[in-house]
């Protein structure tokens, strides 16, 4: 019945199709990459570039907004209207403002010398870790800081170094695997660690597609029996994804000289070179 | 440029000695270990499978032994020839090592040299 429904879709005139556009689905990932939130380390924001002035950061060719990292607390500021913070994590040291809300006073308050609860406490030489934006105020680049807890396991600093490392050979390599069938999910692409990233070599061309591009691939390459390839609805039924979806990243197969049409245009095959 | 101090474990004091590699910018290492030793104004630090290191202390230095700790200081000559060690300029308590796993600090310190430039400015 489903599959029925998006065979027409599908297959059908653009009349159909014409209110998909305007799904969410279909301007999510313009939006989605303005929100993201990235690990880094203080290197990575003070080697960020913008494009032009008031331009969105860019780390690795990649447009940031809000970043995390960790670092230890070289120096605390309390101001009426905001605390700043000198944030060193090894790679350098970046300011971090952190604006007082009334609203939360009281909890802010235990960030200075007085009796706090000994839990939320951000201390001198300590670690903390930092979610917030990089800013600028007269050409001084600072994190416009939305959280500064404190940090008390050795672990998690280093598991944010490992994270903000795979981040970073996500962006300048490509998601990991290609080999394995079992890497192409995009979770996993970010989780997977630097060993993964070896055999992407060969395939080049895959790294810049999306991870449901990728999935199509790997179908394609370990399903395909002869020279004639698969049919989109097969490949749709076979991956259980909407046809829409299908059609889309085959599209971005096609663009990137991965695969070629070969029955009609919905039937696709690698093209081996 | 800003103050830049890159993890290692014993086996890279050689190559961020101030003598070794001129251009190197930073001779100011991070490095981690417990604390197995102490002896007034030296220390030593036990780097998980990796070798022991000696730290010069600094007056107010106030490990505790058995502590996991991190050391930010710079690769220094022991006195008497004893090859490398690491004179503190700061410390931080991590305190029991089982909570720490010096397994993913080694993957840190690879993953540190191995993509240096999110980490640090090297030659």
């Amino acid at each position: 019945m489903d599959g029925g429904y998006n065979s027409y879709g599908g297959g059908g005139g653009g009349g159909f199709v014409s209110g998909e556009t305007n799904s969410p689905s279909g301007g999510r990932s313009e939006n989605r990459d303005n929100k993201t939130l990235r690990p880094v380390t203080v290197k990575q924001i003070a080697d960020a570039t913008q494009p032009y002035p008031e331009a969105p950061f860019q780390i690795d060719g990649a447009e940031v907004n809000h970043v995390l990292f960790v670092g230890q607390v070289r120096n605390i500021s309390s101001q009426s209207t905001n605390i700043t913070y000198k944030i060193d994590d090894g790679t350098g040291e970046i300011e971090v403002k952190k604006w007082v809300d009334t609203a939360t006073r009281d909890s802010m308050d235990t960030d200075e010398k007085g009796p706090g609860d000994g839990k939320s406490e951000v201390v001198l030489n300590g670690y903390a870790r930092v979610f917030g934006a990089i800013k600028t105020f007269s050409n001084k680049r600072y994190v416009g800081a939305h959280s500064v807890r404190p940090l008390s396991n050795l672990n998690e600093l280093h598991a944010h170094l490992l994270e903000s490392t795979a981040v970073h050979l996500f962006f300048t390599r490509g998601p990991p695997g290609g080999a394995g069938p079992g890497n192409a999910a995009g979770g996993d692409a970010v989780m997977g660690g630097a060993d993964d990233y070896s055999g992407a070599g060969p395939n080049k061309a895959l790294m810049g597609v999306s991870p449901l591009a990728k999935k199509i691939y790997n179908l394609l390459k370990s399903e395909t029996q002869d020279d004639a390839g698969m049919e989109m609805q097969h490949i749709a039924s076979r991956l259980s994804l909407p046809t829409m979806d299908v059609a889309r990243a085959g599209e971005e197969l096609l663009n990137a000289g991965i695969i070629f049409t070969t029955m009609n245009e919905h039937t696709w095959a690698i093209l081996e070179y | 440029m800003s103050l830049q101090t890159p993890r290692i474990l014993p086996s890279h004091l050689n190559s961020f000695h101030p003598s070794s590699a001129g251009q190197r910018s930073t001779h100011t290492i991070r490095i981690l270990g417990t604390v197995s030793s102490l002896r007034g104004d030296t220390a030593t630090i036990t780097c998980g499978n990796n070798g022991d290191v000696t730290l010069i202390l600094k007056p107010d230095s106030h490990l505790q032994m058995g502590k996991m700790i991190e050391v930010v200081g710079k690769v220094a000559d022991l006195e008497g020839g004893q090859g490398l060690g690491v004179r503190v300029l700061g410390t931080t308590d991590w305190g029991n090592p089982a909570d720490s796993d010096y397994r993913t600090y080694e993957q840190v310190v690879e993953a540190t040299h191995k993509f240096k430039s999110i980490f640090y400015d090297g030659e």
